[in-house]
């Protein structure tokens, strides 16, 4: 089993846990700070979800009417059912224009189709252009936290990745480090024929594609290179423009526990003069990727609303310990618990669901209050339905047995007496290697209740 | 298969689960509370909004000076970027920042963006723009591209020095939203410098974008 590997593989790792520990601790605080400068915290989630599940609801009509205004105002709307066709066109858009460097700003949906590798394959560069995207590129991991993809890297890690891939003096001193990939991605920027970004809200009304961000890299990934491509999900569709503030009260406060990032852009497909800024081209690529399937029952369509704040994540004691590597997803935490085996099918998830304690923080923290412990148990219950994993023959005995017993009143009693009397317990293996049981009184409540305990006290009075 | 027909199958699929889903589950539903009007952030007093906005500003990052009129705009503007150490000084095509730069006088290199090659643009110290809007709840700039040419001198430059009339601060976010127009392809809004916390948590101000902002606040002379 590789998450049951990769977690013990995480859990012996010191630093990791330290920097794990650090971090989501920090964000847990910050986020609590940050919320309490809203007046109507429980108001605003409501509301957030309310309007999700309105556009849910009604997803064919509002992707049909964002396409129609995204259009009008000169981008270009591509559908894909799945990874390989999104890859397609996105590579095919690259080619046309003769691209040889393309630059990314952060795009979770992109390391879900592993964008990256197909571009690759075409002969064209990506260059990741967030500080720790950019890290991780050039280390050739893959990012541990959907807000800092780099958590899981020291400060001296990095300094020695820089000297050996920039050729930069060695140093662990973070403002160098920055400064250094800064200049890095300057050319980068300069030379790019193409920039691929993410979306995180898009707006049906007036055709608008917002981007959140801090450092500016997805600024300059809109605004530098002649085309755009922004990869959004189908679930990033939101109603109104107006709808916009409640997320935007919701978002950076979860994520990062800033009140707003430093940076969002709102574009409205392309310039309309050609003195104006900005790209000639923008492609917009909507990707299904067994999203729509989602939307088949009520509990399972609440996946559909996450807006990929990261706050479950912090608050999960699970991911807390382990980090995201050992999810074995784009997705980790207790988000990616849920979306990964809805995503990537059970077969190649199937653990995932169990990584959870279901104490329910992350539902708490959502800003848009999934509930990610009920879907947690609903991809349970399907794992065992589909007998999805290993076979599991003495567990489905013992179940089986144990229901036989439960609902047969005589059974139980007698059941119970032989295991008093013989002091057996049932070999629970790996649950009770973590776990006491507690010993059986010597006197099961029926038997007090028929020795005497029914005349104790005034129970029929 | 062409992307028309994509596209359709993708709405269908979706419309196919929207309607099992109505069949299964009126009762699993899960409780969406209806719609309630926002709450404003906070509701100052039209005369603090500016105060508010300037402690908004220092508390993301960002400088300010608050100016009367063009004359001393342009003074304070000169010594904004003489203590910046900007040599090469690029403005907008906003009237109000060409008359500003010209009377801050030859000792800066100062160049039309209209002028500018990438690679001279990169080279630029400071970005001179003004501002759209101003929100005092939240101390963010709002940018609208069909205003004025400031996409790239807001985000290239290490300076950014935004000009903005008092008048146009808003009290909150959703005051902003309801004020600019899609007109605009790109409508940018700025909250404090460029920062990252990539490594190890630490924040450096100042990465992909400017590492200094400073709005010069205008008041009606």
């Amino acid at each position: 089993m590789t998450f049951e590997r990769d977690a013990r593989t995480a859990l012996a790792d010191g630093q990791l846990r330290g920097a794990l520990r650090h971090a989501t601790t920090l964000f847990g605080e910050r986020r609590r700070a940050a919320l309490a400068t809203v007046p109507d915290w429980e108001g605003a989630r409501d509301r957030a979800r309310a309007i999700k599940d309105e556009t849910l609801a009604h997803l064919d009509r509002y992707l049909e009417e964002f396409t129609a205004n995204a259009e009008r105002a000169g981008a270009r709307v591509h559908w894909a059912r799945d990874a390989t066709e999104a890859c397609d066109i996105i590579g095919e858009i690259a080619e046309q224009r003769g691209a040889r460097t393309v630059v990314k700003s952060k795009s979770m949906a992109s390391e879900e189709i592993h964008l990256n590798a197909a571009l690759a394959r075409r002969g064209i560069e990506p260059v990741e252009t967030d500080l720790g995207e950019y890290i991780v590129q050039l280390a050739g991991e893959t990012p541990s936290h959907i807000v800092v993809p780099a958590i899981h890297k020291t400060k001296a890690q990095i300094g020695a990745l820089f000297a050996d891939k920039l050729g930069i003096a060695p140093s662990d001193d973070v403002a160098t480090l920055t400064a250094a990939a800064r200049a890095a991605l300057r050319r980068r920027f300069a030379e790019a024929d193409l920039g691929i970004s993410g979306v995180n809200f898009a707006v049906a009304e007036t055709g608008t594609i917002l981007i959140l961000e801090n450092e500016g890299n997805a600024r300059l990934t809109t605004s530098l290179p002649r085309t755009h491509v922004a990869l959004m999900g189908i679930e990033k569709v939101i109603p109104r423009f107006a709808d916009l503030d409640v997320f935007l009260q919701l978002l950076p406060r979860s994520g990062t526990g800033q009140v707003l990032t430093a940076y969002q852009s709102l574009l409205t497909g392309t310039k309309r003069t050609p003195e104006d800024e900005g790209p000639e081209e923008l492609h917009i690529v909507v990707l299904d990727n067994g999203r729509s399937r989602m939307l088949a029952s009520a509990v399972t369509r609440q996946s559909l609303a996450c807006i990929r704040c990261g706050a479950c994540l912090n608050a999960c004691p699970v991911y807390r310990q382990i980090g995201g590597h050992a999810y074995g997803s784009v997705y980790p935490g207790p988000i990616g618990a849920v979306l990964s085996p809805q995503l990537f099918g059970l077969a190649r998830s199937a653990a995932l669901p169990y990584a959870s304690s279901l104490c329910g923080a992350c539902r708490d923290v959502c800003p848009v209050k999934i509930d990610i412990p009920a879907l947690l148990l609903h991809l349970r219950a399907q794992v065992v339905a589909h007998r999805v994993g290993e076979p599991r023959v003495l567990e489905r005995l013992a179940f089986w047995i144990y229901a036989a017993v439960m609902v047969r009143p005589r059974l139980f009693e007698w059941v119970m007496h032989a295991v008093r009397r013989l002091r057996i317990m049932p070999p629970l293996g790996a649950w009770t290697k973590w776990r006491d049981l507690r010993p059986l009184a010597p006197q099961s409540f029926r038997e007090q209740w028929r020795a005497g305990l029914r005349d104790e006290g005034d129970v029929d009075a | 298969m062409r992307s028309g027909d994509v596209r359709r199958e993708i709405l269908h699929a979706i419309r196919e689960n929207l309607a099992q889903g109505l069949e299964s589950s009126p009762s699993d539903r899960l409780s969406a509370p209806a719609s309630s009007p926002p709450v404003p952030l906070s509701l100052p007093e039209r005369g603090d909004v500016v105060k508010h906005f300037t402690e908004q500003l220092t508390a993301v990052g960002a400088q300010y000076t608050v100016v009367r009129g063009e004359t001393q705009a342009a003074a304070a503007l000169a010594r904004i970027l003489t203590a910046a150490g900007a040599r090469r000084v690029v403005g907008s095509d906003a009237p109000v920042v060409q008359r500003l730069l010209q009377a801050v006088g030859n000792d800066l290199v100062i160049n039309r963006l209209e002028r500018l090659s990438r690679d001279e643009l990169f080279a630029c110290d400071a970005g001179v723009t003004t501002a759209q809007w101003g929100i005092a709840d939240t101390g963010t700039l709002v940018l609208e591209s069909a205003r004025e040419q400031s996409r790239l001198l807001s985000l290239v430059p290490p300076i950014h020095v935004a000009v903005l009339s008092t008048r146009c601060i808003c009290d909150s976010l959703s005051d902003a939203l309801g004020r600019v127009s899609v007109a605009s392809h790109a409508i940018t809004f700025v909250t404090g410098p460029s920062r990252t916390s990539d490594i190890e948590l630490t924040l450096v101000v100042g990465v992909h974008g400017p590492q200094t902002v400073h709005v010069l606040l205008m008041e009606e002379a």
